[in-house]
C-alpha cells in the first residue's frame, strides 16, 4: 500500500494553488512591458513550471508532460540559477551561497532535476511517464542518498523562511504587509560592497528612457528603503511575502516527495 | 515618466525590485537557530511519518512491539492504543503525520514558538510511552546504540532548554542554562550521558556479540556504502562485547562531566560529544534507518549532536560598571 491518495491529492492541490498564484504574479507583473528586466520573473516562472510538475508527479491525473520534457525544463532552470549564483558569488563573494538570493532557487531546480533523472518507474507503470506516488507502484530514486541530502536542504530553506517571514527583524522585503505604493521612480545602485568594478547605476524606464546616476550610495538607499511601486503598485499577489510562502510549500511538498520515494 | 529601475548586471538588484524576499534581514541568535534545527528535524519527522509503510498494519504491530519487556502498568495502554492504530492506522497516521508537521511549522512561525514547543513536549512525552515503550529503559533493552533513552524525550529536553526566556540576569554560559539556569541544564546534561553509559554496560549490551548483532542488524536495506560501514564496524566489535561497552561507557561518562569543565575544555569534550553522536547516528543507527525506507524519525544520533551544540559554550561581553551583564547575542526570539 502506498500513501493513501487522498493525502498526496491535498499536497497536489496546495501545488495548483502555487501555481496559480504563481501564474497570477506573472500576469501582474506583465513581464512583456519590462524589457531587460523581465528576467526578474524567472522566480515565478520557475515556481509555476515546479508546481504543475510537482502536482502532476502527486497526481497521476494532473500529469502534463513526460519526465524527458521535465528533465529538460529543470536543466535549464538549474543551470540558469546556477549562473545567477556564480554572478551572486561574483559580486557579493562566497557569502552569497548562503545568504545570495537565487541558492535556494537553486536548490530547488537541481532537486526536481535530479527527481525526474533518478526516478526509477515501477515495473507495473511500464515505464513511460509518472504514474504518479498514489499509483498502484510505487516509485522510488535511484542514489537515495542524494534525495535525503536535498530533502534536509529543502527542510532548511523551508524553516528559516518561515522564521525570516515571521522575526522581528522581518524587513520590508519578509514583511506580511501589502507594499505602498512609491509614486516616483526608483533608482537601483551599484550592489552593496560592490569593487571598484562595480557598474554605475543604470536607470530604465518602461518608456525606453535609460539615465545613469553617478551616485549609487544614493540609488542604494532610495531601493532600499522603499519597494518600488513601479513593480508591486498595490497589488497584494506582488508582495514579497506571497512568493516566499509558495516557496515554503514547495519546500516542504517536494521534501515529502524526495522522502516518499527514497 | 520612468518607472523601473535596473542596475548593472548583479542579480543583487533581484531583491531591491521588491518582489523577491531578502534572504538574510537579521540574522537570529543562537538559541533561535537551534530552534529552528528542532523545527527541522520535526519536520524531517512529520515526512517520514507519511511514507506509505506507516500506513499499513505494520505501523500498529511495531507500535505494540515496543510494550515486550516492560511492566504491565506501561505495556498495557501501549498494547491498546497499538490496537487502535491497527484498527484505524489510516486516519490516525495521517493525524500524528500532520501534527508532527504543525509543530514543525509553529516553532519555525516565531509568533507561535512558545505553543509549539509546549505542545511537542505533550507529544514526545506522548509518544514516548505509546511509540517507544519509555525507550526500552525499563525493558533493560535501552543501548545508546539504537536510540536509548529514546530519541523523542530528547525532542521533549530540547524543547524545555530551547524554551524563549532567560532566568536571572546573569549572562548564561550556553544557550541551554538560558531557559532553566546553568545548575539545571547541567544536571540534565549529567543524568542523559550517564544512562547513556549505564545502558551501554546493561547484560544485553555487554554480551560478546551483542554491539555486533545491534550493528550488523543495521545492514538490511542500505545502500551499499553505508552497510559497508555497518559490516566493517561490526566485524571490529565481533567478540568484544564487553571490552566495548566499557569502552563506551567510560566515554560517556567523560562526555557527562564535560559540562562542568572551563569553556575550552567543554568545547573540546563537546566536539568529542558530537563525534560520538554521530557515530552512533552513522554506525549505530544507520541514519535512523532512513535510507532503508520505513523509518519513523532520524533516531537519536542526530538529536544528540543538536543537545551538545545547545550546551556549546556562549561569547559573554565585559560588563559596565553599574550595568547587567549583556550577551553577545540578540535579543532572544
Amino acid at each position: 500500500m502506498s500513501t493513501p491518495a487522498w493525502i498526496l491529492d491535498i499536497f497536489a492541490a496546495i501545488m495548483l494553488v502555487v501555481a496559480a498564484v504563481s501564474a497570477g504574479r506573472l500576469v501582474a507583473l506583465r513581464p512583456w512591458r519590462l524589457g531587460r528586466a523581465a528576467v526578474v520573473t524567472d522566480i515565478d516562472v520557475s515556481h509555476l513550471l515546479m508546481a504543475i510538475a510537482m502536482a502532476g508527479m502527486l497526481a497521476a491525473g494532473l500529469q502534463t508532460l513526460p519526465n524527458d520534457a521535465w528533465a529538460v525544463v529543470f536543466g535549464v532552470l538549474t543551470a540558469w540559477f546556477a549562473v545567477q549564483v556564480a554572478r551572486d558569488v561574483r559580486w557579493e563573494g562566497r557569502r552569497a551561497l548562503a545568504a545570495g538570493h537565487c541558492t535556494p532557487h537553486l536548490v530547488h531546480a537541481g532537486a526536481m532535476l535530479y527527481m525526474f533523472v533518478a526516478i526509477t518507474a515501477p515495473a507495473a507503470s511500464g515505464g513511460s511517464g509518472m504514474a504518479g506516488m498514489g499509483g498502484s507502484g510505487m516509485q522510488t530514486l535511484s542514489l537515495p542518498v542524494l534525495a535525503f541530502l536535498f530533502a534536509l536542504a529543502l527542510i532548511g530553506y523551508s524553516v528559516w523562511d518561515l522564521d525570516q517571514l515571521s522575526g522581528p527583524g522581518a524587513g520590508p522585503h519578509y514583511s506580511l504587509a501589502v507594499p505602498r505604493s512609491v509614486p516616483q521612480a526608483v533608482l537601483v545602485g551599484a550592489p552593496t560592497g560592490a569593487g571598484p568594478s562595480a557598474a554605475p547605476v543604470v536607470a530604465l524606464a518602461l518608456d525606453g528612457d535609460v539615465t545613469t546616476v553617478a551616485r549609487p550610495d544614493v540609488a542604494d538607499q532610495a531601493a532600499s528603503c522603499a519597494i518600488p511601486a513601479s513593480l508591486t503598485g498595490s497589488n497584494p499577489v506582488l508582495a514579497p511575502w506571497v512568493a516566499t510562502s509558495c516557496r515554503i510549500a514547495m519546500g516542504v511538498t517536494m521534501a515529502l516527495m524526495l522522502i516518499l520515494m527514497i | 515618466m520612468s518607472e523601473i529601475a535596473v542596475a548593472g548586471s548583479s542579480p543583487a538588484w533581484r531583491s531591491r525590485l521588491g518582489i523577491e524576499a531578502k534572504t538574510s534581514t537579521e540574522a537570529p541568535d543562537a538559541r533561535r537557530v537551534l530552534q529552528l534545527a528542532l523545527a527541522g528535524i520535526w519536520l524531517l519527522d512529520a515526512v517520514l511519518q507519511y511514507q506509505s509503510f506507516m500506513f499499513t498494519k505494520g505501523f500498529g504491530q511495531m507500535l505494540g512491539g515496543t510494550s515486550a519487556g516492560n511492566p504491565s502498568v506501561i505495556a498495557s495502554p501501549i498494547n491498546w492504543d497499538a490496537r487502535l492504530v491497527e484498527h484505524n492506522t489510516v486516519a490516525l497516521n495521517a493525524i500524528f503525520a500532520t501534527i508532527q508537521l504543525l509543530l514543525a511549522l509553529g516553532i519555525a512561525w516565531r509568533p507561535t514558538v512558545r505553543f509549539a514547543l509546549g505542545a511537542s513536549i505533550a507529544w514526545s512525552l506522548g509518544v514516548w510511552w505509546f511509540g517507544e515503550g519509555l525507550g526500552g529503559v525499563l525493558a533493560g533493552t535501552a543501548s545508546p546504540l539504537n536510540g536509548a533513552p529514546g530519541a523523542v524525550i530528547i525532542y521533549a529536553l530540547l524543547a524545555v532548554l530551547l524554551w524563549p526566556t532567560d532566568r536571572g540576569g546573569r549572562p548564561a554560559p550556553f544557550t541551554a542554562a538560558r531557559s532553566v539556569g546553568a545548575p539545571v541544564a547541567r544536571a540534565l546534561w549529567v543524568v542523559l550521558w550517564l544512562s547513556l553509559a549505564y545502558f551501554a554496560l546493561l547484560p544485553a549490551n555487554r554480551a560478546p556479540q551483542a554491539l555486533n548483532g545491534m550493528i550488523a542488524g543495521m545492514e538490511s536495506g542500505e545502500p551499499g556504502w553505508l552497510a559497508a560501514i555497518d559490516r566493517g564496524a561490526a566485524s571490529l566489535v565481533a567478540h568484544q562485547g564487553l571490552a566495548a561497552s566499557i569502552v563506551l561507557a567510560v566515554t560517556l561518562v567523560i562526555i557527562a562531566a564535560g559540562v562542568f569543565l572551563p569553556s575550552a575544555g567543554a568545547r573540546a569534550i563537546l566536539v568529542l560529544a558530537i563525534v560520538v553522536a554521530a557515530v552512533i547516528w552513522v554506525v549505530g543507527e544507520a541514519f535512523g534507518a532512513i535510507l532503508a525506507g520505513g523509518a519513523t524519525d532520524p533516531n537519536s544520533g542526530l538529536l544528540l549532536i543538536l543537545l551538545a551544540l545547545v550546551y556549546w559554550p556562549l561569547r559573554i561581553t565585559s560588563p559596565e560598571p553599574g550595568l547587567v551583564p549583556a550577551r553577545q547575542e540578540g535579543t532572544p526570539a
